[in-house]
């Protein structure tokens, strides 16, 4: 196992900026998440570490090397596709030999490696089997175990979960997550999705228009965004981010609304609206940190059911507050329907505030 | 799923008394109302003149007679054929027409393939350059070739004078050792482009995350030719393959234009010496036995082709 070191990374495709200044460390052993909307630049990223295209700037590190120059099969790194790229006319056995048979292994290491791969992943039963013949699940498994029998110093996943079904992908992802645990692997992991990134990963790097935005373990980064695109991308259901006016300075700061109600801020969050670079101020919140009252409150601010989604032992509920929708979670005794007024409490110490001009969250310090 | 399992058991069976069967047909009637026109213009067309030409090759036709006063004679039309030496000769031509023309052409449309697959600039010319010899004309392209061989005024005859490779033109189409592979090598020159499209397409579905996964394998670029490119083209190459060879079969216009069969018979391949029996001797009884043993020929390649159709992946070409 090795670590791997992104320095300044920078792809570009004519002047189309895929991957832009992207630097970060990948510990021996750890497992991280490249998360990012489509064409966030994460897929790139992935590309560009496992040498399938050409670096423009920068450099990529894997162990003490520096493998710009180095073809795939050079950089000691292993990679399981999203559609697992199975060899569709071989067999299991040989679609896992044939990473051992390109490096000219003799007949039994290969023989020994591939049947350990396989008793690994639990799937000695499949080796005669062709990819058609094999379920979704087995088909990424034997993916898995290609990657597993080179031994290489990291893995390399592109979106590996994605195509299959909700289920088993629940399943595979607490099995990729063994997998890493047990083999003390480094992983480089990419994903749409970020509860998978949440769920599995040591460290997320959050991307989005080819830029690293936050790097940072899943819980700091769901705790504490770094901007406003982070703290919409990370949880889900998202965080509410209502755009508002801050008024008032000092005990009498407060963001105030077009639709005429304010809200007073804490001393800690009046102090963070002041470092803000105009007025315009966006509040977010979780849905777990807002209270819902069916009556007018003290501090508590009014806005419009929009929809009702019970799911079981909570229910969602969106509304409308200053123009934006706002989502509450309550427990699923509490009822409440479209169109009926209600109104929401901030808990001061869990809101989040961004400059409304940079995106960026404000600090009180 | 119903319907179609349905449909197909009475004629698989072929148990006609039975009662569910006839209850089946009598359910489908609409659908079998749509297929009847078809079904109607099919035996027309294609059966009816199948029964008569089995029939007639059971006939002797004199030229003397007419045609209503043929003469039967038994299978004395087949033992004529397969004893005369000319029948050997064709049968030979056919053969070496058509396995040359098959194998070379594919070769050729492969490598083109695969060729054009990278990008380079003027691909787009070059394809459209390529696929001329398929689009024209095959009798324009017979009469073009003629000019280009022949003995006194072809350009290839002037071109090897020129190069002082040889002192006289050589008479390419005129002679019974040289026409044969003249005319092949015609015949490739127009079908090749039909074998480049067709793997073009094929080559354009092989999976990019494939090859991408043999590149970090290790495989270098022959081994991913060999182990992702060429497996997934075996189908592909199998129809062309099949596609080519019933064509070649059946090739009438290059040879009957270029030589009519000749110099004594070392051209003719099957189709031109049936046409010749029936249209130039009037020998209808010869050449429609010809044409029944042709038509077996053609229908064992036509159940290949049928099953390679029909995706059959059984078979591991192991590496």
């Amino acid at each position: 196992m090795a670590h791997v070191v992104l320095k300044d990374l920078v792809k570009t495709y004519g002047s189309f900026h895929a991957v832009n200044h992207v630097s970060l460390t990948v510990n021996d052993g750890e497992f991280v998440a490249l998360v990012g909307p489509s064409g966030c630049g994460k897929t790139t990223t992935l590309n560009l570490v496992a040498g399938l295209i050409p670096v423009t700037s920068g450099d990529i590190m894997i162990g003490d090397r520096i493998v710009n120059d180095l073809d795939p099969k050079d950089r000691d790194i292993a990679m399981v596709f999203q559609n697992y790229a199975l060899y569709p006319q071989k067999s299991v056995y040989k679609n896992l030999a044939f990473p051992l048979q390109m490096r000219k292994l003799t007949k039994e290491e290969i023989d020994r490696k591939v049947r350990d791969a396989a008793r690994v992943l639990d799937m000695t039963h499949l080796l005669e089997r062709k990819p058609r013949e094999l379920s979704g699940g087995q088909q990424q498994r034997v993916a898995l175990g290609r990657a597993l029998v080179r031994d290489p110093a990291v893995f390399l996943m592109d979106e590996p979960l994605s195509n299959l079904d909700a289920k088993l992908r629940v399943q595979m992802r607490s099995e990729i997550k063994r997998f890493h645990q047990d083999l003390n692997a480094t992983i480089i992991y990419v994903t749409h999705d970020q509860l998978e990134a949440v769920t599995m990963a040591d460290r997320m790097a959050v991307m989005n228009g080819g830029f690293l935005q936050q790097y940072d373990a899943p819980a700091e980064v769901f705790a504490n965004p770094v901007n406003m695109f982070v703290a919409s991308f990370v949880g889900s259901p998202a965080m509410s981010l209502v755009p508002l006016e801050a008024s008032g300075s000092g005990d009498t700061a407060a963001l105030t609304s077009a639709e005429g109600w304010t809200l007073p801020l804490s001393a800690e969050n009046a102090r963070k609206v002041a470092r803000a670079t105009s007025r315009k101020i966006v509040l977010g919140a979780r849905h777990s940190t807002i209270r819902l009252h069916k009556s007018a409150e003290p501090g508590a601010i009014p806005a419009k059911v929009y929809t009702v989604e019970p799911t079981g032992d909570i229910t969602f509920v969106q509304a409308f507050l200053s123009g934006s929708i706002v989502n509450i979670s309550v427990p699923a005794s509490v009822h409440v329907s479209p169109d009926e007024m209600i109104w929401l409490e901030f808990d001061q110490a869990r809101i989040h505030l961004f400059d409304g001009e940079t995106e960026m969250a404000l600090k009180a310090a | 799923m119903t319907t179609a399992s349905g449909r197909a058991e009475p004629s698989r069976t072929s148990k006609p008394a039975e009662p569910g069967a006839l209850r089946l047909i009598w359910q489908h009637r609409v659908d079998y109302a749509y297929v009847l026109p078809s079904i109607v213009v099919m035996m027309i067309v294609i059966a009816y003149p199948i029964y008569y030409t089995i029939d007639l090759s059971f006939f002797k036709t004199p030229p003397s007679l007419q045609l209503r006063d043929k003469i039967f004679v038994g299978m004395e039309n087949y033992g004529a054929i397969l004893q005369s030496d000319v029948f050997w000769r064709v049968t030979w031509n056919t053969v070496v027409w058509t396995v040359a023309s098959t194998v070379i052409a594919f070769a050729l449309g492969f490598g083109a393939a695969l060729a054009l697959h990278r990008d380079f600039i003027g691909r787009g010319v070059l394809r459209a350059i390529l696929i001329i010899p398929w689009v024209i004309s095959a009798v324009a392209a017979s009469y073009i070739w003629k000019w280009i061989y022949h003995s006194d005024f072809g350009v290839i005859g002037a071109v090897l004078v020129e190069l002082g490779i040889t002192s006289r033109p050589p008479n390419f189409i005129d002679n019974v050792n040289t026409v044969l592979p003249a005319l092949i090598v015609v015949n490739i020159w127009r079908e090749f482009p039909f074998a480049m499209i067709m793997l073009m397409a094929g080559l354009q579905t092989v999976p990019d995350q494939l090859l991408r996964a043999a590149k970090v394998d290790g495989a270098n670029a022959w081994q991913r030719f060999w182990h992702v490119t060429f497996p997934h083209l075996r189908n592909v190459s199998t129809v062309t393959i099949l596609l080519l060879a019933v064509a070649n079969f059946n090739s009438f216009i290059i040879p009957w234009i270029m030589t009519g069969g000749g110099p004594s018979n070392a051209s003719h391949i099957w189709i031109t010496h049936i046409y010749e029996l029936a249209f130039g001797r009037q020998r209808w009884g010869v050449a429609s036995a010809y044409s029944v043993l042709l038509f077996l020929i053609l229908m064992t390649l036509g159940y290949f082709y049928v099953r390679a159709l029909g995706g059959n992946e059984s078979k591991d070409r192991g590496t």
